[in-house]
């Protein structure tokens, strides 16, 4: 039924586009405030291409699906969601950078893995940060610390303290060496005084292959958004120790933060993002960031993010492009004083 | 017994016209699919995850689930007809159901690859039915350590796929492990890019197999001006008493093998459908006629491709974990509509997910109902001139191989593949061993990486977990029964024809 309303919608403005001008002024007209200085733009006019760096069914693709089914209802124009995975992220970016449109129409879901990890960890990638114009962050999703349910600890102190005794014993799963895993590792073992170096990494790939793993026993602590550890948690295979945010989650409401737990200085957390090749017209990036303020501010998507179990986050373009910048720092710094790149 | 009320309660709401609908255009959308090279499952699945913003939960998900396990059906018919894979897991299918069709037995071959699918089907469905929340705790036992033993175990099967000669088939072999290894690695690292950015994210094996089997096909066919298989001669579709009765234990080790590999997350379908193929050439009383058209080598592997995708819905139902690429995009599907998979799905959604288990026994029997009569449409097939049907082969190729990533390389990957393909076939050089060792090799890789992570690396800890430990050595006794045997298939067949004759090839 949408899908024929989609179209009719897009016929009705194509008709209104060519017919009468003034109609689709109207039209744009009711998104913007009254009064608005600014010339309001003509945009989207035809499709939008929204890239996501990793394969169908993760995190960064459920929020970019929910965000364009919002988002081209709005506009009343279609948004194709594309995946293009590999790399980490990089193949993705690359093409967005090397062969998107620079006019707004293709666009790049990211997340703290694709954004901050990507950049700090990879010296030599073919593209670089001032490359992206990030435009508005959508949602974050806290770093749950997990380990399989039946084992000896019930929470992140007591865990605390068996590590800084054996810190030999210690493995855990993490997608690489600058993944964001390993950094929310690295910071909460030199919060608690624990030896980093002591730690066993095994590399997994994806929450998918890390999860299984951890409830099995075979790898001890497991470090990944709240979404993702949610069903293994309901299941009751998994036991989250604590939840690295400033604020107690409130799809686990009865796991204590890891502040409450006398645990400081874990900034880290995953979060999701939309950026563009770094010439895409200011006004454009001025339409986004109003049309994701209401999108986050809406009751509908809300309740859309909670099937998603992530949390909405809204930074606009300045502020997102400073909090990227300042985690790539705090990741590259991490990742000399531990020598994480070789 | 609870379940069963709760499954025939779940049948009542599947009988409902919309339902057997969705399941109707799941399972049909499914088999074509399966029959295009590179369209997929996982990407029928992607394209049409919008549609669940129209359809309520319950028809969503029947219908992407008829797409996956109505693709392990379609995907038997190219092969068979054309000796064209048009995914992964039919490749072991080829070995002997193209050489049945050429023999005139297409129509068994198809049949009995249906009835196989049916079987395995159902059988997966009844373990979800009644086991799924004991088996996946089993396959959380399997840690890092057990997968690589099973990886090893896996490859042993290389040694009965290498054809003619050992040696070819081993040097395939790396040559395969070594075309997984170019982009990222386990550890993180781009190896193998030559500095070439394309590179870096490695060769889509769905590329490489469009290449491998359908371009070579298609070259082969412009050399030997392409004998059709017309369907006046592919026979009955209704196999032989015979047939069946010789099949049917092929069928209930294929299903067994395919199922207990189909519940560790991981393990794809076309692990267990080598696997399969090798355990019903190593049983079998007529190792000979493998690869010549033994019904046994069509059955095995089928039975196992959809036995193991529907013991994948036990890790997915249970705890949320996707064992394949399809299932992570039908758990989205399942995120989308906030049904969070866990033992609280059976509990809070109890109506949804009987009502979906339903509708799988329903749609098996769709597919069986719709493939057994449509095998004859199918056929048809082959009939049209090879001059019409090798550029529609070649279009598909392309269009398939490029909407795998969306990526141009792919298409060139393809075509490189295609050539190579036919030298290799020209020369005698099997690929199957090729393909075995590009799947196997990089979860073989990680599985290593990860376990000597684990164990701080030391090697002692493959030996040291009982699981582990069985697992190798059942590798161990798998690796000198094969060569065994291939040594005494190979001296008999040379006694029989005379000469050095392709065993799988």
């Amino acid at each position: 039924m949408k899908r024929m309303k989609k179209v009719a919608n897009l016929l009705a403005s194509v008709v209104l586009l060519g017919v009468l001008a003034a109609g689709c002024s109207q039209e744009t007209a009711k998104n913007s405030p009254a009064g608005s200085s600014e010339k309001e733009i003509k945009y989207p006019t035809k499709p939008i291409e929204i890239t996501v760096p990793f394969a169908a069914g993760g995190g960064t693709d459920l929020n970019a699906r929910a965000m364009s089914e919002y988002l081209s209802e709005k506009w009343g124009q279609p948004i194709n969601v594309v995946n293009k995975p590999g790399a980490g992220g990089a193949t993705g970016t690359l093409e967005v950078l090397k062969k998107g449109s620079k006019d707004g129409y293709s666009i790049l879901t990211q997340s703290a893995s694709a954004g901050s990890a990507l950049f700090a960890g990879n010296p030599n990638l073919p593209f670089k940060l001032d490359d992206l114009r990030f435009i508005a962050r959508l949602a974050v999703d806290p770093l749950a610390y997990v380990v399989k349910a039946d084992a000896p600890w019930n929470n992140l102190k007591e865990f605390s303290e068996w590590v800084k005794q054996n810190p030999d014993k210690l493995t855990f799963a993490s997608n690489g060496t600058t993944a964001i895993a390993t950094f929310g590792v690295i910071q909460w073992m030199d919060s608690i005084g624990a030896d980093f170096s002591k730690a066993k990494l095994v590399m997994t790939n994806g929450s998918g292959d890390a999860l299984p793993k951890v409830a099995g026993g075979h790898i001890v602590l497991g470090v990944q958004g709240v979404s993702e550890v949610a069903n293994l948690v309901k299941a009751g295979k998994l036991k989250i120790l604590g939840i690295a945010s400033s604020e107690r989650s409130p799809y686990f409401p009865d796991v204590p933060t890891l502040e409450e737990q006398g645990i400081t200085g874990v900034t880290v957390t995953q979060w999701y993002g939309v950026s563009a090749p770094k010439e895409v017209p200011d006004e454009i990036v001025k339409k986004w960031e109003k049309s994701i303020e209401e999108m986050l501010n809406d009751p509908k998507y809300q309740e859309k993010l909670k099937s998603i179990v992530v949390q909405p986050s809204y930074l606009n373009s300045e502020d997102f492009t400073k909090y990227v910048k300042d985690e790539v720092e705090q990741f590259k710094q991490i990742a000399n004083e531990k020598g994480l790149i070789k | 017994m609870e379940a069963l009320s709760m499954l025939l309660s779940g049948f009542s709401e599947a009988f409902t016209p919309l339902n057997l609908l969705a399941a109707l255009i799941g399972a049909f959308i499914g088999t074509l699919v399966g029959m295009l090279p590179g369209l997929g499952p996982t990407s029928a699945i992607a394209i049409l995850l919008p549609l669940t913003t129209v359809l309520g939960p319950t028809q969503g998900i029947i219908m992407l689930a008829g797409i996956y396990y109505g693709a392990m059906y379609g995907g038997s018919t190219t092969a068979i007809l054309l000796n064209i894979p048009g995914e992964v897991s039919s490749v072991p299918t080829c070995l002997d159901g193209y050489p049945m069709a050429k023999q005139g037995r297409g129509g068994a071959a198809l049949g009995i690859a249906a009835i196989a699918s049916f079987i395995a089907g159902i059988i997966g469905v009844i373990g979800l039915v009644f086991f799924a929340p004991l088996l996946a705790d089993q396959a959380l036992k399997f840690g890092p350590p057990e997968y690589f033993s099973l990886m090893l175990l896996a490859l042993t099967v290389v040694v009965s796929l290498a054809g003619n000669s050992l040696l070819k088939g081993l040097i395939m072999g790396l040559f395969g492990y070594l075309l997984a290894m170019v982009g990222m690695g386990p550890s993180g690292q781009v190896r193998f890019d030559f500095g070439i950015n394309a590179l870096s994210a490695g060769f889509d094996m769905i590329s490489i197999i469009i290449g491998l089997f359908a371009v070579t096909e298609v070259l082969k066919g412009i050399e030997e001006k392409h004998a059709a298989i017309s369907a006046n001669n592919i026979g009955s579709v209704y196999p032989k008493w015979l047939d069946f009765k010789q099949s049917l234990p092929s069928i209930m080790r294929g299903s067994f093998i395919g199922f207990l590999l189909g519940l560790l997350p991981g393990c794809s379908t076309a692990v267990s459908t080598f696997l399969a193929y090798d355990v019903e050439k190593k049983v079998s009383k007529n190792r000979e006629n493998f690869g010549k058209g033994a019904i046994q080598g069509v059955a095995a592997p089928e039975s196992a491709n959809n036995a193991t995708s529907s013991a994948g819905f036990i890790p997915l139902f249970a705890l949320g974990i996707p064992s394949s690429a399809p299932l992570a995009i039908l758990l989205a599907g399942l995120m989308i509509y906030g049904l969070a998979p866990g033992p609280v799905l059976f509990e809070q959604n109890g109506s949804f997910v009987w009502t979906v288990i339903a509708s799988m026994f329903i749609g098996n029997v769709m597919l069986l109902i719709l493939n057994l009569p449509l095998v004859g449409f199918w056929a048809k097939l082959t009939q049209i001139p090879f001059g019409v049907i090798s550029p529609i082969v070649l279009v598909l190729c392309f269009v398939g191989s490029y909407t795998v990533r969306n990526n141009v390389l792919d298409v060139f990957v393809t075509i490189l593949f295609g050539i190579l393909g036919y030298i290799f076939h020209k020369y005698r050089w099997p690929v199957v061993p090729l393909i075995l060792c590009y799947i196997l090799g990089p979860m073989l890789e990680q599985s290593f990486v990860q376990s000597l992570s684990m164990s701080g690396g030391s090697f002692s800890i493959f030996v040291e977990r009982p699981l582990s430990l069985s697992i190798l050595i059942g590798a161990a006794i798998l690796l000198v029964v094969s060569l065994a045997l291939v040594r005494r298939t190979k001296s008999s067949a040379k006694q029989a024809v005379g000469s050095d004759v392709d065993i799988a090839g």
